[in-house]
């Protein structure tokens, strides 16, 4: 059979699904569903450097709500079981496979930092961040140093070091990242170590250019400064990447970015750590060649997260407003500026170690990045239940390990911080998993026992439906879409199959699970759960959890 | 159609033909075979863009492009090359419009010429050397020399009685050069020191209105028919606390400075003291900031003769804003004004509700709370998070109405 797919309009991008065929007439699932890595067959070596204008970014994001106007659309990078393949934008770590405390407080790499001795300073760190440094250690490995700003220690360097083990936890693509003291001694010059100052011609880097950009810097009792030290990524960087569209000269990317679900979910892991930097100039992409193919993987980088920014405490209403709101300025230009919202009067846990934090006020429903992103407003209940879930995965020992990363010198800090980010936990995951039907794991044993768990319940954010659970069960023409009911079942797990189950090799059947009895009201629209037969048994092929 | 052209269009159409192409996933029961004939497509497609580009002769940045990179020059500190300047010619001069060029010789040391034309045809033309950031970014050096012409300035008389009349003008020019230092001794203290040969020349209004000569006489516009030249040094030092000078929410700062202008002829030397205090108040987290304004200026010796166009003077989108530029003058002059702000939006937009006193006297004894004069208004702010570019007030004082364009903060 021949399955076409015209793009759409003349010249326009065209976007790919990963759960249901492109054309009406081709059956729902493929032989190799549900995929569990996104293609990335195509050669990105031609990829050049993409310079994206921070302000225009920042306004586009603010005011011109770029990209696909649907926002209610399914995200297209999730396979057919409604998860998110591995990609070069991400790598399933914790629910896809079991992590630990002590792999968490590790973080991305297994090194234990820049090595030992004299760093070489290359350059400073771009302007309008953190004083900082390129230096490359004596290993040869290049490092970015980011200090803190005076006043202020600790705070953005431990914000750094624990946000990047919580998105690398994820799945998201970060680089090794450690906290590290830095003695003036350490740092030399080389004859190519430059300098861009304000007359923008670059220079050979001076001792004096080191010592201004300490200057700014937060200096330790003892004299050295505390830095969080994160290893250049490997590869070639090619600039950075937009919450929306696609990129042009990448032949890999072919889903528009404000569709992909790991950059939607980010409304719901950012709303969790704080990330209120979601903009082009806190990613970055790098061509990476790996044998004969070259591919575009894509960072996160982060700027301001839990209570600290670059130049010390996030501002007050970080997190609850974006940069600009329609409505908000419109209500308080009118009213005198008497417009009433919570940032106002939060008891922030002001510790000068972790800037303004908290999580007693905090509402994920509300939570907002400086400038939302396409992917952010996208986003719907399926895309943040799949967020929600990782954030219910972690445990308090692996947040307890993520803090430590932080190397607080005081202990309050680290405890306050882990409490912090668990009481976030609670709030996302009770304002997140009741929202669909939140069951998960689907299972059909080769003699019918239907097996399955439900992540809110796991979760203890509600208890679990007094009346069970009914399954409708139903053989599934995968080439027409028709749907034939073989009977109805209830019990804890759905109860046991109907004996007309059938067994043939390659038949498909779908249950569709909905709660009984007092339970939240999304849970009584059903999921669809897709079971092909195979030799050995059923294998499940695909999960429709929003209709 | 000319060549380059013609291969411009054959390059579109072939690139709309491979996009319009269907995507063949013939045979691909896989959904890694569809993804992977996507992607090739596409990869089909860069190739075409490519071969367009090349193809294609290099397009220079389009007008708006350039109109847009130009117009943010000026929101930055000391931007190279060709930059758009928003300052005043001279106060009272109206809309103005100007434009620099600035060349670094250092790292951060650079010249610059910067030229001002206004409505009401005032200009200012100036060229500087600045070099910033000695001394572990302690000590700023800046030398400059310009001329003004400030065509019809307005002249009521002296005192806080002074009749307001609309037509009586002078003409003033001045050319100007000299040199400042500023010096930070520690990271709010600011000292500012320099000496400026100013050389003045008074002349009858342009735009028909009446010379000063016509109305006034020596003893109510004190050094009328002079064109002094002046050895300028001035003082000051200041505890500044403000984020940035020209946006502020929080902070305060508190300024004494001290001026000498010593008479080349010998007649007209005078001593200015001044004092100001600004303070910004946030209130819940700056949801509102109340700011504050004091400020005084004092002729020191009373011997001194001050000339009517260097006399202390109120009035204008910086002090009195509901009365004319320039409306009061005398020896000595105190102001005090208070704002409500609220912020409507944090990153670019406020609004205040504001109140201005003040007074002029001939006596420093005079000044007195009863006899201030002042005004009322509302006002709204476009600002960056170290700049405030545009400025719209209406004020209300005695003298009716007054709509109030700046490119700077009140205070």
């Amino acid at each position: 059979m021949r399955t076409r797919l015209r793009p759409i309009g003349v010249c326009g991008a065209v976007g790919v699904l990963l759960v249901t065929a492109v054309s009406g007439a081709g059956p729902r699932f493929l032989a190799d569903d549900p995929v569990a890595r996104e293609p990335e067959r195509q050669s990105a070596a031609g990829a050049t450097i993409r310079t994206i204008d921070p302000t225009v970014d920042l306004v586009v994001n603010l005011l011109a709500h770029p990209g696909d106007p649907d926002s209610n659309a399914l995200a297209h990078n999730v396979n057919t079981i409604d998860e998110v393949p591995d990609s070069s934008w991400f790598t399933n770590r914790i629910v896809a496979r079991p992590m630990t405390a002590q792999e968490i407080g590790r973080g991305p790499g297994a090194g234990t930092g820049p090595a030992a001795g004299t760093w070489t300073v290359l350059s400073p760190t771009s302007p309008g961040g953190a004083p900082g440094f390129i230096v490359r250690d004596t290993g040869n490995r290049q490092w970015s140093l980011a200090f803190d700003v005076k006043g202020y220690p600790e705070a953005a360097t431990g914000a750094v070091a624990v946000a990047s083990r919580i998105l690398w936890a994820i799945g998201y693509w970060q680089e090794e990242t450690h906290i590290v003291t830095v003695a003036r001694d350490r740092l030399m010059l080389e004859p190519s170590s430059s300098i861009t100052p304000p007359s923008g011609k670059a220079r050979r880097m001076r001792q004096d250019d080191v010592d201004q950009i300490l200057r700014q810097a937060h200096r330790g009792p003892d004299g050295s400064y505390r830095a969080v030290a994160v290893m250049t990524p490997p590869g070639r960087a090619v600039g950075t990447f937009r919450y929306y569209g696609t990129r042009q000269d990448d032949p890999n990317d072919v889903v528009p970015h404000e569709h992909r679900r790991e950059l939607r979910a980010l409304k719901v892991f950012g709303a969790w750590i704080n990330l209120i930097d979601l903009d082009a100039r806190h990613t970055l992409d790098t061509v990476i060649t790996e044998g004969d193919r070259a591919t575009i993987r894509h960072y996160l980088l982060i700027g301001s997260a839990l209570g600290a920014s670059a130049g010390g405490p996030v501002d007050f209403d970080a997190g609850w407003e974006s940069l600009y709101q329609r409505p908000l300025a419109r209500r308080r230009l009118l009213r005198l500026g008497f417009v009433f919202r919570p940032w106002q009067t939060v008891p922030y846990e002001e510790h000068p170690g972790l800037g303004r934090f908290e999580g007693h006020v905090f509402d994920p429903l509300t939570w907002r990045p400086r400038a939302p992103t396409a992917a952010f407003l996208s986003a719907r209940a399926d895309d943040t239940f799949w967020a929600a879930r990782r954030v219910a995965a972690f445990t308090r020992e692996m947040i307890e390990a993520a803090a430590a990363a932080g190397r607080y010198s005081s202990p309050e800090a680290r405890k306050l911080l882990s409490d912090i980010l668990i009481v976030r936990q609670g709030r996302i995951t009770a304002a997140y998993l009741p929202a669909v039907n939140p069951l998960v794991d689907f299972a059909l044993s080769a003699d019918g026992r239907l097996a399955f768990r439900n992540a809110a319940v796991d979760a203890s954010v509600v208890p679990a439906p007094p009346g069970g659970y009914q399954a409708a069960w139903a053989t599934f023409d995968n080439a027409t879409g028709q749907a034939v009911s073989i009977g109805t079942t209830t019990g804890p797990q759905g109860g046991a199959a109907p004996a007309a189950l059938p067994a043939t090799p390659g038949t498909f059947v779908r249950v569709e699970i909905s709660a009984v009895g007092a339970a939240p009201p999304a849970w009584t629209m059903p999921v669809g759960a897709y079971f092909r037969r195979n030799a050995s048994g059923w294998s499940l092929v695909g999960v429709e959890r929003i209709r | 159609v000319s060549q380059p052209k013609a291969q411009r269009r054959a390059a579109a159409i072939l690139l709309c033909a491979i996009a319009a192409a269907p995507v063949d996933i013939a045979g691909q029961d896989t959904r890694e075979g569809i993804v992977a004939a996507e992607q090739a497509a596409k990869a089909a497609r860069i190739a075409a863009d490519a071969a367009a580009a090349a193809a294609a002769p290099a397009r220079p940045p389009s007008t708006l492009r350039r109109a847009i990179d130009f117009g943010a020059k000026g929101m930055l500190d000391e931007p190279p090359g060709f930059f758009p300047f928003f300052e005043s010619a001279y106060s009272g001069g109206g809309f103005t419009l100007g434009a620099g060029y600035r060349r670094f010789t250092g790292d951060r040391t650079n010249w610059a010429v910067i030229g001002l034309y206004s409505i009401r045809n005032y200009k200012r033309f100036e060229a500087s050397l600045s070099s910033p950031g000695h001394a572990a970014g302690r000590l700023d050096v800046r030398g400059l020399a310009g001329w003004r012409d400030a065509t019809q300035v307005r002249y009521n008389g002296l005192g806080i009685d002074s009749p307001p009349g609309k037509d009586v003008a002078f003409r003033m020019q001045q050319a100007y050069a000299g040199a400042e230092l500023t010096v930070k001794p520690g990271r709010r203290f600011v000292v500012k020191t320099g000496a400026i040969l100013e050389d003045f020349t008074l002349k009858d209004p342009m735009g028909g209105l009446t010379p000063l000569e016509d109305v006034h006489t020596a003893v109510t516009a004190p050094g009328l028919g002079v064109s002094p030249t002046y050895l300028h040094f001035g003082t000051s030092a200041a505890i500044d606390s403000r984020p940035a000078a020209d946006y502020a929410r929080r902070g305060g700062l508190y300024e004494i400075s001290h001026h000498r202008y010593v008479d080349t002829g010998g007649t007209y030397g005078f001593d200015r003291l001044g004092a100001r205090v600004v303070q910004h108040i946030p209130i819940l987290r700056e949801t509102w900031v109340i700011s504050l304004r004091g400020q005084l200026q004092t002729s020191v010796d009373a011997d001194d003769q001050v000339p009517y166009f260097l006399m202390p003077a109120l009035g204008g989108g910086n002090t009195l804003r509901g009365y004319n530029t320039f409306r009061f003058r005398d020896r000595h002059s105190a102001l005090a004004s208070g704002e409500f702000r609220w912020i409507v939006n944090r990153m670019a937009f406020d609004m205040a509700l504001f109140y201005d006193t003040g007074m002029v006297a001939s006596r420093i004894d005079q000044l007195a709370l009863r006899d201030f004069v002042s005004n009322v208004g509302v006002g709204a702010r476009l600002h960056t998070p170290a700049s405030t570019p545009l400025r719209v007030e209406v004020a209300w004082g005695g003298e009716g109405v007054h709509l109030i364009f700046g490119g700077s903060a009140a205070f």
